[in-house]
């Protein structure tokens, strides 16, 4: 029997923790007004203004720490360059394609396996130890099957994804009270019927978790991905950052960091939390 | 699969977890094995599942890139475990201290880890000290803001209670705080741990030249894909056995344990 909260949870919830831990603040897009859009903006303002302190006192080489006004300066000239906004874009590209593939492969292979609870034991092991071998570890051998190409990249991407995506589908299936089966079954359902109208509705929110997770690894993977392949694979942010330290400039390492936590920010606020609010509100109750 | 389930109970189905799980695997062995076999692939694309089984034996490097990687783990982990939960105790007695630091810890978290590779390879160089700042760095924050969240949720009332009794500050933290905390704390660690092996391996990828990160992305420029393959599934054997026989069952224990400290006892 596929347990139902101690395994998945565990890994979903931790993610959740930490993200409840903001909700108790105002969130930075939060609509409570301006009061609130500063005391989120604080933190930022006085650990920028430390920084600089850190900067100002220490009086480090250039290759080390650059001044915060400096990394603003590298991040307007990328912009300018054009450099920056191209990485972004194909970063977010690479992203949101192999956002797409993970799920239209991961869903439907969970919701399968979840189909059958002998199926889902056997398929639960082999699921997580390929979880295990992160999509990082297989960026060697994509090389080699790949080149140094955008699909190895893409591969590595959807590899990582794929993984607790499919897993949290398999769960969300499996851990749905086998009543609301049997009181459809007893109505008349088929089995087509049960599974449009209980399985998939039911498993929404574990593949949401699923699916934060996978976009928490396949971020970093892409990342990775793009250290290594991204210079004969057309750029990408990770490229960015990893390029301007070949070339010893901090400022753009840190502006390129920069731009990775607030586009992370940004998808999080208004793409990830409002699909997640809508499904807890809609079939939340269902795992509950 | 259904023939099995047929089984008696008792013994049939101790049988069946052991068995059950054994199966995809055995396929995709097998899988794999006849692929190489009807189609023959160059052993540099895909090399039969029995070189790759041996690859490790045959590998003399093998044991020392596992053992730089598994100690850079520890050391990263250890460190930022310890850090993590302290900062985060002290974080999180105080509301405005803890509000103040949240989106904080969130921005941090959205990049921790492999984004600063780059960096710590402008302030450490490559190699080991590199290496153990990328784990401390993906952990820390992970483990930090789940331990202030967790000591944010301690009800107040328990805390009082104990104060009403005569307790010390000290006395508190050490019996509600931490015990209250600890649930948040372990799933910090658990995820914590998790991040950083992959931040390990991507860390050593590009700047160390020992470590498994290292030793399979240098034996892709010699196309030894039977090394390349054991090194993988070596990564996923590690992080699968610290995860599910490590941190699972501490994480199970621990909320077992202290994980109703709110309702029940």
């Amino acid at each position: 029997m596929v347990k139902p909260a101690s395994t998945t949870t565990a890994t979903g919830k931790d993610l959740g923790a930490v993200r409840a831990a903001q909700s108790e603040s105002p969130g930075l897009f939060g609509v409570a007004g301006l009061s609130s859009v500063i005391r989120a903006l604080l933190p930022f303002v006085v650990a920028i203004l430390a920084w600089w302190a850190i900067w100002a006192v220490l009086d480090p080489p250039e290759i080390i720490l650059v001044s915060p006004a400096s990394v603003f300066g590298s991040f307007i000239d990328s912009i300018a360059e054009g450099a920056l906004p191209t990485f972004i874009a194909r970063s977010l590209a690479r992203l949101g394609i192999g956002t797409l593939i993970a799920i239209g492969l991961g869903v439907p292979m969970g919701w399968l396996l979840g189909l059958d609870e002998d199926v889902a034991q056997a398929a639960e092991p082999i699921m997580r130890f390929f979880n295990a071998v992160s999509g990082i570890a297989w960026l060697p051998a994509m090389i080699i099957w790949f080149g140094f190409t955008e699909t190895t990249i893409q591969a590595v991407i959807v590899y990582t994804m794929l993984f607790p995506v499919a897993f949290n589908a398999m769960i969300g299936v499996r851990t749905i009270p086998k009543r609301y089966r049997d009181a459809c079954r007893t109505m008349g359902a088929g089995t087509l019927r049960i599974i449009r109208d209980v399985y998939m509705p039911g498993s929404f929110p574990s593949v949401m978790t699923g699916l934060r997770l996978g976009i928490g690894f396949g971020w970093r993977a892409l990342i990775a991905g793009e250290f290594v392949v991204g210079t004969t694979a057309g750029g990408g942010l990770g490229f960015f950052i990893f390029d301007a330290r070949t070339q010893g400039v901090i400022g753009k390492v840190m502006a390129g960091m920069i731009v990775l936590g607030v586009l992370w920010l940004l998808m999080d606020r208004l793409i990830l939390r409002p699909i997640e609010e809508t499904i807890n509100v809609k079939w939340g109750a269902v795992s509950a | 699969m259904t023939t099995i389930s047929a089984a008696s109970p008792p013994i049939g189905r101790t049988v069946k977890k052991w068995l059950l799980p054994a199966v995809p695997f055995a396929i995709l062995v097998a899988l794999w094995g006849l692929a190489v076999l009807l189609f023959d692939p160059p052993v540099g694309v895909l090399p039969s599942p029995a070189l790759v089984f041996e690859a490790p034996f045959n590998s003399d490097p093998y044991l020392a890139n596992v053992g730089a990687s598994v100690q850079r783990l520890i050391l990263g982990f250890l460190v930022a475990a310890s850090t993590g939960v302290v900062v985060g105790v002290a974080a999180g007695l105080s509301k405005p201290i803890a509000e103040f630091l949240g989106p904080l810890t969130t921005f941090m978290n959205a990049l921790s880890g492999i984004a600063w590779i780059p960096l710590a390879v402008a302030w450490f160089g490559p190699g080991t000290g590199m290496v153990v700042f990328i784990v401390w760095n993906a952990a820390f924050f992970l483990v930090f803001g789940n331990t202030m969240l967790g000591v944010r949720l301690v009800p107040d009332v328990l805390q009082n209670g104990l104060l009403t009794l005569g307790a010390s500050r000290m006395d508190v933290i050490r019996q509600v705080i931490v015990p209250g905390a600890m649930p948040y704390i372990m799933s910090g660690l658990r995820s914590g741990l998790g991040f950083g092996w992959r931040a390990v391996i991507a860390a050593e990828l590009v700047g160390a030249s020992l470590g498994l990160g290292a030793w399979i992305f240098e034996q892709q420029e010699f196309s030894r894909m039977d090394n390349i393959m054991a090194g993988a599934l070596t990564i996923g054997v590690i992080g699968m056995v610290m995860d599910r026989w490590l941190l699972a069952p501490l994480e199970r224990r621990t909320i077992e344990r202290w994980g109703m400290v709110g309702s029940a006892s």
